[in-house]
């Protein structure tokens, strides 16, 4: 049971975080959830899903983010300043992981225990159901889940799979193959992209190549060592740093790395600490050095103190806003979702 | 303690002629730069050092005091015949309800960055003064009101500032000094109620006069925005989010009356804080421009009618929209204004 003072001292953390984050915050939207979520994505500019994991029947729901932090110019004159829930619908199994399919109102989920995937209408303006359309059996050998991910093509198709092996090529409206990746390997695959896979050894490792315009890829290791490498030169490193690793993490879906899309140069990381890290390689060289985060995100951490003094919360995912070039969302063990935009501290 | 005294000792920009005439006619003084006893409008306490320097892009709305007085006298609902100039609030004053420690602390510039965190402030000998100068208008407003049964500051209410430590934007307790001051100024020991409506609880307000008798702390307030560490008010209504102008007005319609009936004060401060509108950027509440000039029309006059002097605050308000924000609270300026008509001040 926790003391009077402990109590206490937690409002008073509270407190003075709050104070601080009028001056490290843009804007900070915090948005509660009945259960937590490990997957946030984009399906559109100003709409995300997220989805429940829990092994029973989970909620898909797709939110709106708060009109006011969208409307940067006249703040003042929006005074919705609440997720609000466009469309929702419920999946019998956990949701793992879920993708948009570009160019559509369809997305595609995978359970975490199959490599089968399930393919959902998002809904349109007339109707405020997500409803399943149907599914793609995955390759049958797998008892791991898929990573899916797709790109705006048409006809649409995705790219899935649970390990090296079994990545395939699938168009959606048929659920044809139309290309099976021939690798020799049972590795499992922790994040998936248009891109080569990792060099792994005994560590976890998880990579992000969205910096397409750089040819960038960044890839962590679960020992917290970062590396920046060429897309056409992966072994060469560019530059690289020892992060601060705090926890260690059990499952490759605990960790989220990801580039900022409009930020050169900066990218984050959760899931080796409480917080969302975002770190700038500005500075990085070739040899391995320490490096402190430009910025870090703790909101979750110290609201989620506030609880019944439960096990410690972890972030179970976060990402990018595709164009603002300093939001994010992010969402954690506890149902928390919180959408910020974050001052950078050079600036003061 | 002589009030001639004061005249001779003191140098300060005074009209001395007025000001020996009210001394002399009542044997009191006000603690005022400027007296507007001539005037027969609404008073009106306001100080052009209300305001200091911040760093660029801080989030308090430093700018909103001079904008207040600016739409007031704009808008012709008021002249510069009624505003009234303070003083600066003298460490005496302040020492009846803050440590010493803390005041030479805060005077000259000790207070460490832990601590200066917890404010939302960077120090500087600006806000040192622009803090005591408003701390100065509510004590005035309250005295003014005492003579006069209306004055209102158009700067003051921070409630979050505690004996020894400031918090929340809130560096002295400006509410708490003057009810201080003016339980004690006269023979008979005055009893002062506290109406704090802005949509934080007054957590400091409430610390300091948890067991004086002759203070009544009342707040109504957001339960779920700042802070999360609560003090107990004499009276606490902790309101849910998302409140509109209706249910608002019909709790504080609930409470105000019997207060009074019971606790009979001798003076009220009312701390007519905008944060509960629906556009503020930090409470979680949904008033309407309409809710807050009915509710702040609603608490001036039934305290007037009850023959009570009262004086107002403008309390919290967060936007970036300076100009919008002025114009909030200037509404219980204008509410006051139709008040003192109405009632025939």
């Amino acid at each position: 049971m926790m003391g009077e003072t402990e109590a206490v001292e937690i409002d008073d953390i509270l407190d003075d975080w709050f104070i601080e984050s009028l001056k490290s915050y843009k804007d900070l939207h915090v948005y509660q959830l009945e259960h937590p979520t490990q997957i946030i994505e984009w399906t559109s500019g100003k709409t995300v899903c997220v989805a429940g994991y829990s092994s029973g029947k989970n909620e898909i729901l797709e939110l709106r983010l708060p009109l006011r932090l969208l409307a940067d110019e006249k703040k003042g004159l929006c005074a919705e300043r609440d997720f609000k829930v466009v469309h929702g619908g419920f999946s019998e199994g956990p949701v793992c992981c879920l993708r948009h399919i570009p160019g559509t109102r369809c997305a595609v989920t995978n359970d975490g225990l199959t490599s089968d995937l399930q393919l959902w209408d998002l809904g349109a303006d007339d109707t405020d159901v997500i409803r399943k359309t149907g599914s793609l059996p995955g390759t049958s050998v797998s008892q791991a889940g898929s990573r899916i991910t797709a790109r705006l093509s048409s006809p649409p198709q995705v790219l899935h799979g649970a390990q090296s092996s079994g990545v395939q090529l699938t168009q959606l409206s048929t659920g044809q193959t139309l290309y099976r990746l021939e690798v020799d390997s049972t590795k499992p695959l922790s994040s998936l992209k248009f891109a080569s896979p990792p060099p792994g050894e005994c560590a976890l490792w998880w990579t992000d190549a969205s910096a397409a315009s750089q040819c960038r890829v960044i890839m962590l290791s679960s020992s917290g060592q970062a590396v920046v490498s060429d897309l056409r030169n992966l072994g060469g490193a560019l530059c690289q740093a020892q992060l601060d690793v705090q926890t260690s993490p059990r499952k490759p879906e605990d960790v989220t790395v990801a580039w900022a899309p409009a930020l050169d140069g900066c990218f984050s990381v959760s899931g080796l600490s409480g917080l969302v890290q975002i770190y700038d390689t500005a500075r990085w060289r070739a040899e391995l050095q320490d490096a402190s985060p430009l910025f870090q995100h703790a909101g979750h951490s110290v609201s989620s103190q506030h609880g019944d003094g439960s096990a410690p919360i972890f972030i179970t995912t976060h990402v990018w806003h595709p164009e603002r070039p300093r939001t994010l969302l992010s969402a954690a063990s506890d149902g928390s979702v919180h959408v910020w935009d974050w001052v950078d501290p050079q600036t003061n | 303690m002589t009030s001639m005294k004061r005249i001779f000792s003191k140098t300060r920009r005074i009209t001395v002629g007025r000001l020996v005439g009210v001394t002399l006619a009542s044997g009191r003084c006000f603690h005022a730069e400027l007296v507007r006893t001539e005037s027969s409008g609404l008073p009106i306490v306001h100080h052009s050092k209300y305001v200091c320097e911040l760093p660029a892009n801080h989030r308090f709305p430093m700018a909103k005091f001079p904008r207040v007085l600016h739409f007031l006298l704009q808008d012709q609902v008021i002249t510069d015949r009624q505003v009234w100039v303070p003083e600066i609030a003298s460490k005496d004053l302040l020492g009846a309800v803050h440590t010493e420690d803390y005041l030479n602390n805060f005077i000259s510039g000790r207070i460490n960055e832990q601590e200066q965190r917890r404010t939302g402030f960077p120090w500087s000998e600006g806000i040192v003064r622009r803090c005591r100068y408003e701390t100065g208008g509510t004590v005035l407003a309250a005295e003014v009101a005492l003579r006069r049964g209306l004055a209102c500051s158009t700067a003051g209410g921070t409630h979050h500032a505690f004996p020894s430590y400031g918090s929340g934007f809130c560096l002295l307790n400006d509410l708490a000094v003057a009810a201080k001051y003016l339980m004690n100024s006269s023979s008979r020991r005055r009893k002062v109620l506290i109406v704090d409506l802005d949509v934080h609880q007054g957590d400091g307000t409430a610390f300091i006069f948890k067991d004086e008798p002759s203070v009544f702390t009342f707040s109504v307030h957001c339960g779920k925005n700042f802070p999360v560490r609560k003090q107990q008010s004499d009276l606490d209504i902790s309101v849910e989010d998302g409140l509109e102008d209706e249910e608002y007005l019909s709790t504080v319609a609930e409470h105000l009356p019997w207060l009074l009936e019971t606790f009979r004060p001798d003076l009220v401060l009312y701390d007519a804080g905008v944060d509960p509108h629906r556009e503020d950027e930090l409470g979680r509440l949904r008033l309407t421009d309409q809710g807050l000039y009915q509710r702040d029309l609603y608490v001036m006059k039934t305290v007037v009618k009850r023959g009570v002097p009262i004086a107002t605050v403008i309390g919290g308000g967060y936007s970036r929209d300076i100009d919008k924000l002025a114009l909030r609270h200037s509404i219980v300026h204008r509410a006051a204004t139709r008040v003192w008509r109405e009632c025939g001040m």
